[in-house]
């Protein structure tokens, strides 16, 4: 009968802090294997590479922490894609032909604005009691639209300078790697700490138990959703400063938002809640980035990159629910 | 504490009340709108009221109808399907790339893509356990990546579509009736009677509606799913070969913008996202509304962001409107 | 539905105040509005004198009021140290109340959901007394707890008493509420019926005991003697083989070697407090759950179900506990009766229309269903809902019908319709297996009762020995036939 009463055995620090942060750790360790293989079949491999590697995922790697937020706190947001290209938009119609100072002014604007439209959204999610998809879809509608509204068609531009301070360029790695960090360690980490950041754990945990600890759903819920504008818009300004313009295709939308939720998920964010954090999910960009690469170096064709991205993700969400329902019995 | 008292009371038949009223009144309200929107196309533009632009009408919302056919199944079981595009697509031009072997064998071909893919969407969702919006978007993924190679190298050649497959895409029977009405109103007079009249449709509301009471009652839920997620993507390959049929040559983007408009028509139809409320006579008045709103968005030369706001706000708040009749305790 | 209808209680500085009552008295729901999780259509609470009316749970715990549930409030994907920070509680103060526990290798680093629900019960009680509550609120805070860990509740409850604070102690088990309580409270239909002092003059033991379960019973027990037994139980049990054979069932702990035997045209009731392994045992009966161990024979041959399916076409079926679980709450009445008609992909054809409104007319003649409201299975009331899941069965064809509570919740009427349609069904040379927590109905419905308490079968009776007090007293582990059990 007091099997219970001695405490149970449990490991050490190190062993905990490992068996919490698995599956990140796993994700690292494949993207440092596809790192290694893609430096193998590439000569001089080096900062250039990285820098590329860098550049071109910084987007999306803001992509996917946006989708991260609201996924952790129980919800999913099928609007992130439209977000980026509205930021892109605006940020791509008011830099063109502006200097350095400006084209920062801008992007602090573009910031606010759609930190605010992620605030609204999750006034709107709780108080209407609509399920997340759907509201998402409908406000993807919305902000593609506007973005139309910013720029009709492709064009726009921005300050050489800015490009620079935000991918860096030549073999300069450094600056896209501290614009993804910014982010992460100025909002997430305190936020990670506040009991605000984990009463979005929570809420995306149990919403009973988050209840009954007394979160605040809707404020939680905004701010999950506040900080995954922020996200978003900083998504956008990347993409203006990577294509050095605005484009207000829904494909580009669609596209981004479809990768978010891939990235998320092989970075070990469950799609049920209260799981995972934003660093998987970037390392997860990168891993399903290099992909492609390192095929055109086996000699295959780069668009089965593609393939392989579907069936890992598909794989990943498999072999992940079934540990769990295994765990689960277990306990 | 004194005189401590709690009273459900009625309040749940109440709303329950309300909601029935809402769901019978919807159908008709959706009659309105449609019905409204007609009217307005016609006062802004007497040739909207032509048998030709009827015919134009027709022939643009029997695929994204047949789409969102596909999609509302999905959704009456509580899932989704965001493949349907990338498989109307991947069967649109297996089609068109094997018109060489004669209409049968090319149609034939597409609809073997939609099966395959609906058979793996169905038993990864069903049997293990893989949620429906990553499945789907996985196999997005894979099918145009699959296309992207297959479009240089297996599926080389000329990608233009058969006379038969072009006639029945685009081609007129009679006055203001084209081909694919016809194809239309087979399969979703099937898709209607079918939710209503036969045992699978039922199970596919019931399924939706509560799984546990489906296992208790000896129901195998994955072959429900199983069965649902292959009849959507043969949907989707049948609208795939029309859309191909209609703009007569197929690339990669065929059918990619109907993705989110075949979510959109059952929504705006009053199937419920969350599955067991619903059916397909919803839908294809949400898809007509789809249609026509965007005739007479182009007739008064909005601009594509005002349309898209537009639609935006018309799902919101319908959704809104569903939700608050279906909010439950 | 009315869950409360008035209670009137007040707990002392200093006092352990126990709440009692048969299943549905109505004292989870008076726990939920005290710790401000829903709020009272009527009435007052006040603290220290002063009247408050709580928004929220944290607001009820700034009031001083904290309550531990049976499931303990932890998010489950959240470290222990994390779920501290969500109730602001700091975390010395909860060390020290563990360390009080003797539970001092508990690591506040590992996720709520990998530790075992006893020890997060302990972890919750912890978490409340770090509060310094005025009021503590403890509902079924001992089921299912290993009998060390109870011992150290009623330590810490002790304790908290000594300092002035008040314990509201909800249990089913009264020997424990004999053993720690000052004053215990009766719940009967919603209302507070008795209360009493435990240690007071009053005196102890039996007596106590026994005005404990009176009073829990009340008129009722006179009622049920009053109402005419509609259809009296008699011997329809045929020889032959038995419907149904149950030989060693376990499954961990919480069903323990149980052995059962049901004859056709045979009602067994099989009754005991929330909690004692009924659930699984009924779940793993219906297909629903793989046992551990054991054997199931159903008409003769040994079942093995992965899937209820398997169990339904061998005659087994289900009538759930939870109404939810069994109806499709969106659909009509005759779309949840003919649901198991379509269950296999060999019946997703066309519906054959008139045999479906032949049968579906049929159950709902038989069980006199109100279809008035039958467009959405939701809009029925109570009883016509139960009467939707049972008629399912009716349409759906069994040998033997495995019903859990079906009474529950539903008005005395319909109740006789129910006993009265399972005396039929016996008649016909069907079986029922039917678990109750309505004492009184044992002999109206029952040939035959068993009574399980942790997992087992402690007690059986005739129907028509089985006195509500005698019942009871098993049911609560008080019985003789229980001295072995443990």
């Amino acid at each position: 009968m007091s099997v219970l009463t001695a405490s149970r055995p449990l490991g050490p620090t190190v062993g905990r802090l490992t068996r919490r942060h698995a599956w990140t750790a796993a994700v690292v360790v494949f993207f440092s294997v596809l790192l290694a293989w893609n430096a193998s079949q590439t000569r001089n491999f080096g900062a250039f590479e990285i820098q590329t590697m860098l550049a071109s995922t910084l987007a999306l790697a803001y992509l996917a922490m946006a989708q991260s937020v609201v996924v952790i706190g129980g919800g999913i947001d099928l609007s992130v894609g439209a977000l980026l290209v509205l930021a892109n938009c605006l940020s791509a119609r008011f830099m063109e032909g502006t200097g350095f100072g400006t084209s920062l002014l801008v992007a602090a604007g573009v910031l606010a604005v759609t930190a605010a439209l992620g605030a609204l959204t999750g006034l709107v999610i709780t108080a209407s009691k609509i399920p997340d998809i759907i509201v998402t879809l409908a406000t993807s509608f919305v902000w593609g639209g506007a973005a139309l509204f910013v720029l009709r068609t492709p064009g726009g531009g921005t300050a050489a300078g800015f490009q620079t301070l935000v991918l860096g360029s030549g073999s300069a790695w450094w600056p896209a790697l501290l614009c993804l960090l910014a982010p992460l360690l100025l909002v997430w980490v305190p936020l990670r700490r506040s009991r605000t950041g984990i009463a979005i754990y929570a809420l995306g945990s149990s919403k009973d138990a988050a209840f009954l600890s007394g979160v605040d759903p809707l404020r939680t819920r905004m701010v999950a959703y506040t900080f995954s504008g922020l996200l978003c818009g900083l998504a956008g300004i990347a993409t203006t400063a990577f294509t050095g313009g605005g484009s207000p295709q829904s494909t580009i939308a669609m596209n981004s938002t479809l990768a978010s939720v891939a990235a998320i998920v092989l970075g070990g964010v469950a799609l049920s809640g209260g799981v995972g954090g934003l660093v998987g999910p970037v390392f997860a960009v990168w891993c399903l980035y290099l992909i492609p690469n390192i095929m055109l170096g086996l000699g295959v064709d780069p668009s089965y990159g593609e393939v392989v991205k579907g069936v890992v993700v598909v794989l990943v969400v498999l072999v992940g629910g079934l540990l769990r329902a295994r765990r689960s019995r277990l306990t | 504490m004194t005189g401590l008292a709690v009273k459900d009371e009625d309040r749940d038949q109440a709303r329950g009340l309300a909601r029935i009223a809402a769901a019978d009144r919807s159908t008709l309200a959706l009659i309105v709108v449609l019905a409204a929107l007609v009217v307005a196309n016609g006062l802004i533009d007497r040739n909207f009221l032509s048998l030709g632009q009827l015919r134009n009408t027709l022939l643009v919302t029997a695929p994204l109808a047949l789409l969102a056919g596909g999609q509302t199944l999905c959704m009456l079981t509580g899932g989704i399907d965001l493949s349907v595009a990338m498989t109307a697509t991947a069967a649109a031009y297996v089609t068109g790339v094997q018109s060489s072997e004669g209409a049968a064998t090319a149609i034939a071909a597409g609809l073997l893509v939609g099966l395959v893919v609906g058979l793996v969407n169905g038993l990864a969702i069903g049997v293990f356990r893989v949620n429906p919006l990553i499945m789907t978007l996985g196999m997005s993924g894979i099918l145009t990546g699959l296309l992207t190679v297959g479009s240089q190298t297996f599926l080389g050649g000329a990608t233009r579509m058969s006379d038969f497959v072009l006639e029945l895409g685009g081609g007129t029977i009679v006055g203001p009736i084209p081909w694919n009405l016809v194809v239309w109103l087979l399969l979703g007079g099937a898709l209607v009677v079918g939710l209503r009249r036969t045992g699978l449709g039922r199970m596919i509301y019931a399924v939706g509606d509560n799984r546990i009471a489906c296992r208790l009652a000896g129901v195998r839920v994955w072959q429900v799913e199983t069965a649902v997620y292959t009849l959507c993507a043969l949907l989707a390959a049948v609208a795939g070969i029309l859309i191909g049929g209609r703009s007569g040559s197929v690339d990669l983007q065929l059918a990619g913008s109907y993705l989110l408009p075949s979510v959109a028509a059952a929504v705006i139809g009053g199937t419920s996202i969350l599955g067991g409320v619903g059916g397909y006579t919803g839908t294809i008045l949400g898809a007509l509304i789809l249609v026509v709103l965007d005739t007479m968005l182009n007739l008064l030369t909005v601009d594509e962001a005002l349309k898209q706001v537009l639609y935006g706000c018309i799902i919101l708040v319908l959704a809104w409107v569903y939700a608050r009749g279906t909010a439950s305790a | 539905m009315v869950a409360l209808r008035s209670v009137d209680l007040a707990v002392a500085p200093g006092e352990i105040h126990a709440l009692v009552g048969a299943n549905g008295a109505g004292k989870s729901t008076l726990v939920r509005i005290l710790s401000g999780v829903v709020p009272p259509d009527a009435g007052a609470v006040e603290v220290a004198g002063r009247a408050v009316r709580f928004r929220s749970p944290a607001h009820a715990r700034a009031g001083g009021l904290a309550p531990v549930f049976q499931d303990p409030a932890f998010a489950p994907d959240l470290t222990v140290a994390e779920n501290l920070r969500l109730t602001a509680t700091d975390p010395a103060a909860f060390r020290r109340r563990l360390d009080g526990f003797g539970l001092d290798g508990v690591h506040l680093g590992e996720p709520a959901g990998t530790l075992p629900l006893p020890l997060l019960r302990m972890l919750d009680l912890a978490r409340v007394l770090a509060h310094d509550p005025a009021l503590l609120l403890l509902d079924e805070i001992t089921a299912a707890l290993p009998a060390d860990y109870a011992e150290r509740v009623f330590e810490v409850i002790r304790r908290a008493r000594d300092d002035g604070r008040s314990v509201l102690f909800i249990s089913h088990r009264l020997l424990e509420v004999q053993e720690v309580c000052d004053r215990v409270t009766v719940l009967r239909d919603g209302r507070n019926v008795d209360t009493l002092e435990i240690k007071g003059p009053e005196g102890s033991g039996e007596r106590t005991e026994r005005r404990i379960v009176a009073a829990m019973l009340g008129e009722r027990a006179a009622l049920a003697v009053s109402e005419p037994r509609r259809v009296a139980p008699r011997d329809t049990t045929r020889a032959g083989e038995p419907a149904l054979q149950v030989r060693g069932l376990s499954d961990g702990h919480r069903v323990r070697e149980v052995s059962l035997e049901l004859a056709r045209g045979e009602v067994l009731g099989i009754t005991g407090l929330e909690g004692q392994g009924q659930d699984e045992l009924f779940a793993i009966l219906a297909g629903d759950r793989r046992p551990a161990g054991g054997e199931i024979v159903a008409a003769g041959r040994r079942l093995v179900a992965r899937h209820p399916q398997e169990a339904i076409r061998r005659g087994l079926t289900l009538v759930p506990s939870d109404r939810w679980q069994a109806l499709l709450p969106q659909r009509s009445v005759r779309e949840n009766l003919a649901v198991p008609q379509y269950n296999a992909p060999s019946r997703w054809g066309w519906i054959n229309d008139g045999r479906e409104r032949r049968l579906v007319a049929e159950a709902i003649a038989r069980l006199s269903i109100d279809t008035r409201a039958q467009a959405q299975a939701r809009r029925l009331s109570g009883g016509n809902q139960q009467k939707v899941a049972i008629g399912r069965w009716l349409v759906g064809g069994f040998t033997t019908l495995l019903c859990f509570d079906p009474t529950r919740g539903i008005d005395v009427g319909t109740k006789h319709q129910i006993y009265d349609l399972f005396r039929e069904l016996a008649a016909a040379g069907k079986s029922v297996l039917m678990f109750t927590s309505e004492l009184r109905e044992v002999p109206l419905a029952c040939d035959r009762v068993l009574v399980i308490y942790d997992g087992r079968i402690v007690g059986e009776f005739k129907a028509a020995d089985a006195d509500e007090a005698t019942l009871l007293s098993a049911a609560h582990g008080l019985a003789d036939t229980l001295t072995d059990s443990r």
